[in-house]
């Protein structure tokens, strides 16, 4: 669990960039941290790997104020994937980029070659390419898949799809979600709003170094005037159902005026002209899918690699196995 | 004017071209927004319009690129950054200076525009692009964001002809995107300057385009006005480009009959087609 109790920060002292910021994160939780250049949110983040101090308040991970962690126990804890995967990379090879964190941790060893020879096959990897020559998007995948190499308990993602195409942001939110899905907590900045939508299960919105709203991720989205007090707009799908409710009451009590994904969507306009497949008119309104990534989760994948949560499975098995 | 005839460009190191018989016209003062997956051939593009390639970067030159009437072969890089002015993809590649507002007085001072103009020019590209309260910050200690601004408030302040930006906005929030577009669009409606954009934020190309172009494989596969190159969302998703939501739930409705007017750009053309739907 991750807590921020009236945390202040700063790079100066003169210049605040964290006022009081207050919330909880529970195990297992996808948040999004959402907000204006500036607003503080890789402030909070790099507070979150213990890369910076609070000037006053505490970050408590799992309980533990980070100020009484040691680095290397953080970051055994929580994998911090950088906005510019340059930020991140300092090796000659993929295969000694994805091992520098066994490394540095003295945890070298034939469990390690084998999590970092998995790694490379699933991620596709050429294990003996200069990572330096590699275009953005394999470069961001490579600082991903550094991190998830070490099966983190906290993966904290600044900005992971900046600069990505389309294809390349699908491979990498992919493998988030699959770490999510077993139990790793994901902890993400993001300016895009429709990856928010897709993939966050909460919603903290910061403005001029406070949080201003946090909840389930479309309770939030959903609050247009609160988004744009913090200069953001909501995923085009909210946008166009919190449009089309404003321009017809009559919608605003339909479906139409609810949806919050591109298929809820096509799925009430149907309904509503009557014109879908196999609905007929009259029939009953669609029922909106309570999950908020119904629509994207279809597109999950099974993908093999080490959590956090298998570590501790495999541990438990070995202790009990003694 | 922009022309590009018959381009084909290959990297020395490489074997594929990474431009393929390119053809394209852009008229003076249009907005054009450049799209297409990793490795398509977008930045390139950039590069032969600002005259990197073939100045800086080795390789085979096949073709013609005439910007403004000079051919990019044939003037130096010098002569050619008075009339295009660049925002790369990699910001810090750009910096020259320490201070943000020297970085902005840098080009004019060196293309000796009368100093009395500068300071105008300068605090007109500070505002224009909201950085006026940074002009003293040192540039090593601003965000990826606020390097971004910098960047293209020097640019902006040379007045250029015309404006090749490689992903301008990537590390910008969703409202600054929208300003840094508003901008640019006001500097080819007002200033009639060329603008070229290479971005993966196809939603705002869409809203602030004229001409959508979009890369495959080194070629051109789409040049058009958005709408209609939007109306192709399930070639282009094939592609590895993604079209804004609303216009893929417009084309939905159109694919089936459901809806009959063109592909939507924005949630605005959106609303309308739906409210048409349920009429």
């Amino acid at each position: 669990m991750i807590e921020f109790r009236n945390v202040h920060a700063s790079y100066n002292a003169s210049v605040p960039v964290l006022k009081g910021v207050d919330f909880t994160i529970e195990d297992g939780a996808f948040v999004a941290f959402v907000g204006t250049n500036g607003a503080g949110k890789s402030t909070t983040m790099r507070l979150i790997d213990g890369l910076i101090k609070p000037d006053e308040g505490e970050v408590l991970i799992d309980g533990v104020p980070t100020t009484e962690l040691r680095t290397s126990e953080l970051a055994k804890r929580v994998g911090f994937l950088f906005q510019n995967p340059d930020s991140q990379i300092c090796n000659n090879t993929v295969r000694d980029e994805l091992m520098f964190g066994f490394k540095a941790l003295h945890e070298e060893g034939p469990e390690a070659e084998e999590r970092v020879a998995g790694i490379i096959e699933l991620f596709g990897f050429d294990p003996d390419a200069d990572p330096f020559l590699l275009n953005r998007g394999t470069r961001q995948l490579l600082a991903l898949a550094s991190i998830v190499v070490m099966a983190p308990q906290v993966l904290v993602l600044d900005e992971p799809t900046t600069g990505l195409d389309f294809r390349e942001c699908e491979k990498v939110m992919d493998i988030v979600r699959t770490l999510h899905e077993r139990g790793t907590t994901v902890v993400m900045v993001c300016h895009d709003m429709e990856i928010v939508g897709d993939f966050a299960e909460q919603v903290i919105v910061m403005n001029d170094g406070r949080v201003v709203d946090q909840g389930p991720t479309f309770e939030v989205l959903r609050r247009r005037e609160t988004l744009e007090r913090a200069s953001l707009v909501p995923p085009q799908m909210v946008d166009l159902s919190l449009t089309l409710a404003a321009a017809d009451a009559r919608l605003a009590q339909a479906p139409v005026g609810r949806a919050n994904t591109l298929d809820e969507m096509e799925a009430a306009v149907r309904a509503e002209a009557g014109k879908g497949a196999g609905v007929a008119e009259g029939a009953p309104v669609v029922e909106l899918a309570a999950a908020p990534t119904a629509a994207s989760q279809s597109r999950a994948r099974v993908i093999p690699f080490p959590t956090a949560r298998d570590d501790a499975a495999k541990q438990a098995a070995e202790q009990g196995g003694r | 004017m922009i022309k590009i005839e018959n381009l084909t460009f290959r990297y020395r190191e490489s074997e594929e071209p990474a431009l393929h018989d390119i053809n394209l016209t852009i008229p003076d003062g249009t907005f054009v927004g450049v799209t297409g997956a990793a490795g398509s051939g977008k930045s390139t593009l950039t590069y032969a319009l600002n005259g990197i390639i073939p100045h800086c970067y080795p390789g085979d030159f096949y073709g013609s690129v005439t910007v403004e009437g000079k051919d990019t072969c044939e003037v130096n890089l010098t002569d050619l950054s008075c009339v295009v002015g660049s925002v790369c993809q990699d910001i810090d590649s750009q910096m020259v200076a320490s201070i943000v507002e020297d970085e902005v007085l840098y080009g004019l001072e060196n293309f000796g525009v009368p100093h009395d103009e500068i300071p105008a020019r300068v605090d007109q590209a500070l505002a224009d692009m909201g950085i006026a309260d940074l002009r003293d910050r040192m540039i090593a200690s601003l965000s990826g964001g606020q390097k971004q601004k910098v960047a293209i408030a020097a640019i902006l302040a040379m007045n250029p002809k015309v404006l090749v930006l490689d992903e301008p906005t990537a590390e910008l929030d969703p409202a600054s995107s929208l300003s840094v577009f508003r901008l640019l669009e006001r500097y080819a409606r007002q200033h009639g300057t060329t603008v070229v954009v290479v971005e993966q934020k196809i939603a705002l190309m869409a809203q602030f385009a004229d001409m959508l172009v979009i890369m495959e494989h080194g070629g051109i596969r789409y040049a058009a006005a958005p709408a209609e190159v939007l109306a192709h969302s399930d070639d282009l998703l094939r592609i590895g480009v993604n079209c804004p939501r609303v216009t893929t739930l417009v084309n939905r409705l159109r694919a089936d009959g459901v809806y009959a007017g063109p592909a939507c750009r924005n949630v605005e053309e959106a609303r309308d087609a739906v409210l048409e739907v349920l009429a």
